[in-house]
């Protein structure tokens, strides 16, 4: 990924469409945070409460992932669990074989984008469609979702219609309530025919057994309703211990995602249809994946693992709303992303990711479980730095920086120095282009400006002798 | 223990609701705010009357229905048969034909306009679901203030229906999606509207599920 995050960057960057694309929808989503989080009781209060409620699980995660499962194996369903990705597909794979499935349905789900059942289970011969209307564009582009929540996010609605009108005949249009409408229509037959519904898991709540899926358009519910096997997804760090932590987390799940008060449907799922039940699945799988998470927990980046998907902090970072999803390189894009994807994957497959980021903290200020991502972000860059072996011309560089940092005479005459260069070096609009090396790396995604003259220390020195200047005339009186 | 155990704050609900706050009113503001249509009537009669007026503006031929037993008030099958229109249950491919769900609802929360649906024996899910017009049927006594208060009564009660009921269902308006530009879209995969006939002095006299 070294060498490719730059370069999708200056791909991202020159992209017209996703520019206007990430514009619109960054913005909404922001302001409709910010709006709904200023009018509960208090927004700090709960989003403290939350926060506990999320550290108050992990805490217990070992037992509460035992009481989840003997709660679902009591509530009629059955419980897998998968070390890995790879496990997962298996378990998948090995139920559809169970139980004679050839079509699928999907509900969103990120953990399935980790471990890519889709191309798994198309590798078997089975048909897999996603619902949600996002993951069903995606999916119709052979794309990737480029936001946790909102998966078409990069993608304009002229591209869009254009998609639809290629892929399945749609007539022409800009307008997303007829192709909304046109997707409900393709999507109708798909429910009624598929063998298996597939979700993700928002919430599992260990003290009953029950899953939630929190969603808006209604297709996660249908997909695990109506097909006679539903299967639930969910890695380890999503068990909580009571209802209690359920209501504040999931309103401001809802809150902070897009401004919602509620999420217009929370499938709360306790194993499969009873008897006497009308409808719903007849056999209930909960898949339980680790995939890397175990090795998170205990260690100080434990609290990424408190992240409860809402896609506030991506809203919020100047540099996805620049260079939106994609650029990330894996499933877990945004600040948060930044820090799961090098956790999960290995410090060294995202090893640009730490570095993506400003430290503004507008992330953090966006959390609803007040996760501290700048400093997370700083310790991961900390450990790639311990771990790997920099370049030649970065130690030299971090050197002479620390032997003029320790002289104050070294430091003026090395600031004087500087600011000389950069009045050299800049175009007529006061601007530095383009540095030369080993300082070209700062300008190659934006300028440097040009030292303010007189200095910091120059104006220091001169207010000090102002000052003692005052002092001497008050104490003549 | 990754985290040292804080103590708990005395919980706080999330929402904002003063304390001589009409819940009814508050009921009906929020779930218009989330695109439901809700008819307001005084009584039994009242209620089968809007049914009625609702059945016949849609044009409905098919129904899937909640037994008679869960829905808040008698006299709906009388009426869907006097209506001509058929009640259709069973397996999903019949249940989609359906034109109207009719359905009663366990509990409201007034500051989220949400309805709060079991599933259970006589009680499809289908009919809040896969029908393009869902109707229920919501008794004043059944709203609650908020999300937390429904839990605090199920808490009180054991948490018996997440153990017992395998579906139950929150739903705050009409299904919807913003994945075109974060661009609001109502009508989705869910239903296309969500009727409430909300019915005042009448209390809610459904089993549990």
């Amino acid at each position: 990924m070294t060498p490719t995050f730059q370069q999708a960057v200056r791909t991202a960057l020159k992209d017209a469409q996703l520019q206007t694309a990430l514009d619109r929808g960054t913005t909404r989503s922001y302001n409709a945070r910010l709006v709904a989080m200023a009018e509960t009781t208090d927004a700090a209060a709960l989003r403290r409460q939350a926060r506990l409620a999320r550290e108050r699980a992990l805490n217990r995660l070992p037992e509460l992932l035992e009481e989840l499962e003997r709660n679902v194996i009591a509530n009629g369903g059955h419980v897998l669990w998968a070390r890995d990705a790879h496990e997962l597909n298996q378990h998948v794979i090995a139920l559809c074989k169970q139980h004679g499935v050839r079509r699928v349905i999907k509900g969103k789900s990120m953990v399935t984008e980790e471990s890519e059942l889709n191309h798994a289970l198309e590798a078997e011969g089975i048909e897999v469609t996603e619902s949600d209307l996002g993951e069903f564009i995606i999916q119709l582009a052979g794309e990737r979702p480029s936001h946790i929540i909102a998966p078409m996010l990069h993608k304009t609605k002229e591209a869009t219609a254009r998609l639809l009108h290629e892929k399945l005949g749609m007539p022409l249009t800009d307008e997303p309530e007829a192709m909304t409408r046109f997707v409900r229509g393709v999507m109708r037959q798909k429910y009624l025919e598929a063998d298996m519904g597939i979700s993700g898991v928002n919430f599992a709540i260990a003290e009953t057994g029950t899953i939630v899926t929190v969603e808006n358009e209604g297709n996660n519910r249908l997909s695990i309703s109506a097909p006679r096997v539903h299967v639930a997804v969910m890695g380890i760090e999503k068990v909580i211990a009571t209802w209690e932590d359920f209501a504040v987390l999931v309103q401001l799940l809802a809150r902070s995602a897009t401004g919602q008060r509620l999420s217009v449907y929370n499938n709360l799922i306790s194993g499969p249809r009873r008897p006497g039940e009308p409808d719903g699945p007849e056999h209930f799988y909960l898949i339980i994946m680790d995939n890397g998470r175990g090795r998170i927990f205990g260690t100080e980046y434990t609290e990424s693992l408190a992240c409860i998907r809402c896609g506030a902090c991506l809203n919020a970072c100047p540099v996805y709303q620049n260079i939106g999803g994609h650029a990330y390189g894996w499933v877990y894009p945004g600040p948060i992303g930044s820090i799961i994807s090098p956790l999960l994957l290995g410090p060294t497959r995202a090893p640009a990711l730490p570095y993506a980021s400003s430290l503004c903290g507008a992330c953090q200020a966006a959390c609803p479980v007040e996760i501290a991502i700048p400093d997370l972000l700083l310790k991961l860059r900390r450990d790639l730095v311990q771990a790997g072996d920099p370049s030649l011309g970065w130690r030299v560089g971090m050197r002479v920086w620390a032997w003029m940092f320790r002289s104050p005479r070294l430091y003026r005459w090395g600031g004087k120095l500087a600011a000389w260069l950069t009045r050299l070096l800049a175009d007529r609009a006061g601007r530095v282009r383009r540095l030369p090396p080993p300082f070209n790396g700062w300008t190659e995604s934006r300028d440097f400006p040009v030292f303010g003259a007189p200095s910091f220390r120059e104006r220091y020195a001169k207010r000090l002798r102002e000052a003692q200047h005052a002092d001497g005339v008050n104490g003549a009186h | 223990m990754p985290f040292s155990e804080a103590e708990m704050p005395e919980r706080l609900p999330v929402t904002r609701l003063a304390p001589d706050e009409d819940l009814k009113a508050r009921f009906v503001s929020e779930a218009e705010r989330v695109r439901a249509h809700v008819h307001c009537v005084p009584d039994a009669q009242a209620a089968l009357a809007t049914l009625r007026a609702l059945l016949t503006t849609l044009q409905a031929q098919r129904a899937v229905v909640w037994d008679e037993a869960h829905l808040p008030v008698r006299g709906v099958v009388a009426l869907l048969d006097a209506l001509g229109i058929a009640r259709v249950e069973g397996d999903n491919h019949a249940v989609a034909t359906a034109d109207v769900g009719i359905t009663g609802a366990d509990a409201a929360l007034a500051t989220t306009g949400t309805l709060v649906l079991a599933s259970g024996r006589g009680r499809p899910r289908m009919a809040s679901l896969l029908v393009p017009v869902h109707i229920a049927l919501l008794t004043e006594d059944r709203i609650v203030p908020r999300l937390e208060d429904y839990i605090a009564a199920q808490r009180a009660q054991g948490l018996r229906v997440f153990r017992t009921s395998s579906n139950v269902t929150l739903i705050s308006g009409s299904s919807r999606t913003s994945d075109i530009e974060m661009h609001p879209v109502f009508g989705v995969h869910g239903p296309l509207a969500l009727h409430i006939v909300l019915i005042e002095n009448l209390r809610g006299e459904m089993p549990a599920a």
